[in-house]
């Protein structure tokens, strides 16, 4: 059986013949790991592909998500300046900007004068929310720009290195994020209150928008789509907000997903265990993340009796506090447990809950696919 | 409690801000933390008063609410909006002295982080629990905590990170503020710090949410 049809079997809610495991990499733990030129790897598609292959051979893993699409060449436009200031460091200097680059984590922006607070009733819906997605929302202040000639690019390049051995998950943004990058999160998440139906016209535009983007993402070689939906959970809103302003418009981008065949799976961060039937509402094929305690409250069992019927489950190793803090013992116990829970339900894929943090070591990783191997058989 | 007085308290709970605000539904048309707060003052109740019977008290149910997650970000951010507006009345009080603060609290998120929303969070219910707060910022390089901390002997220090990354920072700035200022309070705080990691790196506190950061200044 191949890494891919091991991951497919498990999205249509079988079992392989053992356990599949996929983790998404921070970018920082994938720099950690490969120690590239941090700005290129960020820019650069197919140092970014190579570089996702190599994590992925290197660790055993059965799928690839590809966090990043659509580079391009546009990011040397108007830089003045690269200038190495460390080992693993780099910063870009633009006109209105400053970005720094390193190996530590996603790189960060600062922008000369600071982003001036909207008001939602002097947001034109029409003419400033684009009809057509050309960016990433990656993090604060961070956007990753899509390049139209080369929007899917990145997909073909990995089928030619990697051919069909092994299952390439694509990801797009939920509207939800679109929205509070383009308020600011704190004047996004008081518009809620304020002028709901702004807001969803203003969700609304972004779901047209990111409905295209993903329906014409559907049509590269690909098995899944993630949607990463971090500010949907009880961190941050009510289910009665999440059914308002998330449900919706999710629903509707995983319909043109399904449309087109291709499974899809929603990412949402921190505490949800009061919302796990909302997001089966969805029609998503399955979840990933569902942190446990405590940087949530998912208890994996409990999930798959909730929802384990209709949705995989791609989750939930702590990244923070079994992977990168916790000792051997309690590393490896975390982990079984998991795997053994995981097992009973139908279908699991075996994987970090959030990204792989960056300073985790390899070999906490490599433990992942010597579990697998030894206890993860069906 | 004085019905006014409650009255205000029910309006930083509810986020009902003036008159002109439609939020909540069910007190629309009705006057607001604003409206009521210069009516409280009109009708010879103490600044006094007002801040600890009513705004300090509405934020803590606040506070409590938003602990328990039976409110959410964005009901605390506008009753932070109404506790702004009542506090515009107060404002000449605490120049003229009639009004103290509690203590200073200087918050920022360390080094090498932009996010903030916690850390707002936090500021917004630290000095809506009656304490002058100093908002450094994101990405506050730990000789900025100290210069700081060098104007304001007796402040309470709180460090916010949300990447795994930046604990580190978090790490050495804590330090550092421990090796220039032994006595001083610091509370930390962020998803991917626990109270385990707090005590390693010689933080006073590992605030989980707001509401423990305030009850436990209020105690110090």
């Amino acid at each position: 059986m191949t890494p891919r049809e091991r991951v497919n079997i498990a999205m249509s809610l079988s079992k392989p013949d053992k356990v599949p495991l996929m983790c998404q990499f921070s970018i920082g733990a994938m720099m950690q790991q490969l120690k590239p030129s941090p700005a290129l790897f960020w820019y650069d598609g197919r140092v970014f592909a190579d570089g996702l292959v190599a994590l992925c051979e290197r660790f055993g893993f059965d799928g690839i998500l590809v966090s990043l699409h659509g580079h391009g060449d546009r990011w040397r436009e108007g830089l003045m300046e690269i200038k190495d200031i460390d080992e693993g460091k780099q910063e870009l200097i633009y006109g209105n900007r400053r970005e720094i680059h390193s190996w530590s984590d996603l790189p960060m922006v600062k922008f000369n004068s600071a982003n001036i607070s909207r008001e939602i009733s002097s947001v034109d819906v029409e003419r400033e929310i684009p009809s057509h997605i050309d960016y990433i929302p990656v993090s604060q202040d961070l956007r990753f720009h899509l390049h139209k000639s080369n929007m899917f690019g990145i997909f073909s390049y990995l089928r030619g290195i990697v051919g069909g051995k092994y299952s390439i998950h694509g990801e797009i943004t939920s509207p939800f994020d679109y929205f509070l990058d383009f308020m600011g999160y704190e004047n996004a998440l008081v518009s809620l209150i304020i002028d709901p139906q702004k807001c969803k016209d203003i969700l609304e535009r972004f779901t047209k928008g990111i409905c295209l983007l993903a329906s014409d993402m559907c049509d590269e070689d690909i098995d899944a789509v993630k949607i990463s939906s971090p500010f949907a959970g009880m961190g941050f809103i009510s289910p009665e907000h999440y059914e308002e302003f998330v449900l919706p418009y999710e629903s509707r981008i995983i319909e043109a997903i399904k449309d087109k065949g291709k499974r899809v799976y929603i990412h949402t961060c921190g505490h949800i265990g009061d919302r796990l039937e909302l997001m089966q509402k969805s029609g998503a094929s399955g979840l990933e993340c569902l942190d446990p305690e405590p940087v949530g409250n998912v208890d994996l069992k409990d999930a798959f009796n909730r929802i384990g019927d209709s949705m995989f489950i791609k989750g939930n190793i702590d990244s923070v506090n079994t992977l990168l803090y916790a000792d051997e013992n309690k590393a490896r116990a975390d982990v079984l447990k998991i795997l053994e829970t995981g097992k009973q339900g139908n279908g699991f894929i075996l994987s970090t809950a959030c990204s792989i943090a960056p300073m985790v070591c390899s070999d906490r990783i490599l433990m992942l696919r010597e579990l697998t191997d030894r206890f993860g058989l069906y | 409690m004085n019905q006014i007085l409650e009255q205000i308290s029910i309006c930083i709970q509810k986020g009902k801000v003036d008159s002109k605000m439609a939020y909540p539904p069910e007190m629309k048309g009705m006057p607001g933390a604003d409206e009521l707060t210069k009516a409280a003052l009109d009708e010879g109740f103490s600044a006094n008063d007002i801040l600890s019977g009513a705004l300090i008290h509405g934020m803590g149910i606040v506070g409590d609410l938003f602990r328990e997650k039976r409110l959410f970000v964005p009901q605390v951010l506008m009753s932070a909006m109404a506790m702004k507006a009542a506090m515009v009345h107060l404002k000449p009080f605490f120049s003229s002295g009639e009004l103290k603060q509690k203590g200073t609290f200087i918050i920022g998120t360390v080094a090498g982080d932009l996010h903030d929303i916690g850390k707002n969070l936090t500021a917004m219910m630290i000095e809506g629990a009656g304490w002058r707060v100093i908002d450094l910022g994101t990405d506050v390089k730990t000789e900025r905590f100290l210069e700081v901390l060098n104007e304001n002997g007796n402040a309470v220090v709180g460090l916010s990170a949300l990447l795994t990354t930046t604990m580190e920072q978090m790490e050495r700035s804590v330090k550092a503020i421990r090796e220039h200022f032994p006595e001083n309070r610091i509370v930390v705080g962020g998803a991917p710090v626990n109270s385990e990691f707090a005590k390693r790196i010689g933080a006073s506190l590992y605030a989980p949410n707001p509401q423990v950061a305030v009850e436990y200044i209020n105690s110090i």
